[in-house]
C-alpha cells in the first residue's frame, strides 16, 4: 500500500514537471515632463570707476568690477538686461548720462558680452558677468559724489 | 465668493512643483477660465541662505504693468524657502490674455551697482463662455 502511494505521488510529480507556470508580463510606462526653470543667484554687485577724462563711469574702467551672478537652468529660457531706469547721482551732476548695461556668460553656455536678449539653450550652471557703462558726451563730466544704479538681470 | 472659489480651483489645476532653490516655478502655463479672470499660483523661491525681500509683479507682453490681484505681492522670504503666491489676472473684456508674472528681488541692496534678479514666467489665459 505504501509503495502504491509513493508510486502515485511520483507519477503525479512527473506529470507536473513538464508544465510551466502560467505568467503574464506587462510594461509599466513612466512619463516625466520638465518645464523650463531658471534660478538667478547674485554672487556680487559691481563697482564703477571714473575714467581719466571724467566722461565714463564704468565697471570696465581700471579698478572697476563687473557684477556676478549664477544662473541655473534647464534651458529653454532667455537671459536679458533691462535699460537702466533707476539711478542715484550727486546733486552737482545735472547733465545727462547714457547708461548701457551688458552681460556675458561662461560655464554651461558661453555668451559673448551683449546687451541683447539671448537664449539659454544649454542646461546647467552659467556664470553671468554684468557690466554697466555710464557715459557723458560733449563737455559734460561726471562730478564728485556717490552714484548708484540698478541693473535688472532677467531670465524668462 | 463663488468666483474666488472657482479661481482658486483653476489655480490648483496648474501643476506647480515647489522646489527649494527655484526662483519661481512654474515658468510656463496655460489656464482656461469660465469667469472674467484667471488665476495662477506661482512659487517664488529664495536660493540664498539669507532672508530676502521678494516682489511679484504682473506685466503684459510689452512689460507694461497689469492691474492684477497678487496675494501677497511683497514679502520676506527665508533662506532656501519658497512660498505660494496667488495671482488673479482680469481678462479686461478679452477672450484671451498673455501675461508675464515676475518675481523680483535685490539681494544685496545699498551698493554702487545693484543687480535686480528678475525671473519671469509666461502664462496664457483663455476665457471660456
Amino acid at each position: 500500500m505504501k509503495s502504491f502511494r509513493a508510486a502515485t505521488a511520483a507519477s503525479l510529480l512527473a506529470a507536473c514537471a513538464g508544465q510551466t507556470a502560467s505568467a503574464a508580463t506587462g510594461n509599466v510606462l513612466f512619463n516625466g515632463t520638465i518645464t523650463a526653470t531658471c534660478t538667478i543667484t547674485i554672487n556680487s554687485n559691481g563697482t564703477m570707476t571714473v575714467s581719466a577724462n571724467l566722461q565714463s563711469l564704468s565697471s570696465h574702467n581700471a579698478g572697476g568690477s563687473a557684477g556676478s551672478a549664477q544662473v541655473d537652468t534647464t534651458g529653454g529660457v532667455t537671459l536679458s538686461v533691462d535699460p537702466v531706469t533707476s539711478t542715484t547721482v550727486p546733486a552737482s551732476d545735472t547733465t545727462a548720462t547714457t547708461w548701457t548695461p551688458t552681460f556675458a556668460t561662461s560655464g554651461a553656455q558661453t555668451i559673448a558680452e551683449t546687451g541683447t536678449a539671448t537664449a539659454l539653450t544649454v542646461p546647467g550652471t552659467s556664470t553671468v558677468a554684468v557690466n554697466l557703462d555710464g557715459t557723458k558726451s560733449g563737455s559734460n563730466r561726471f562730478s564728485a559724489g556717490n552714484y548708484q544704479a540698478t541693473v535688472t538681470l532677467r531670465c524668462e | 465668493m463663488r468666483t474666488i472659489g472657482t479661481l482658486a480651483a483653476l489655480a490648483v489645476a496648474l501643476p506647480p512643483v515647489a522646489a527649494t532653490g527655484q526662483s519661481m516655478t512654474p515658468m510656463r502655463g496655460e489656464v482656461r477660465s469660465f469667469t472674467d479672470a484667471f488665476a495662477v499660483r506661482v512659487f517664488p523661491g529664495n536660493p540664498y541662505d539669507q532672508r530676502i525681500r521678494v516682489e511679484v509683479h504682473v506685466y503684459d507682453q510689452d512689460f507694461q504693468p497689469i492691474d492684477a490681484r497678487i496675494t501677497p505681492s511683497v514679502f520676506l522670504l527665508a533662506g532656501q524657502a519658497s512660498r505660494p503666491v496667488l495671482v488673479v489676472v482680469p481678462f479686461d473684456g478679452a477672450s484671451e490674455r498673455k501675461v508675464r508674472i515676475c518675481t523680483e528681488s535685490i539681494p544685496f541692496p545699498s551698493e554702487q551697482t545693484q543687480i535686480r534678479a528678475q525671473i519671469c514666467g509666461k502664462f496664457f489665459g483663455h476665457r471660456r463662455s
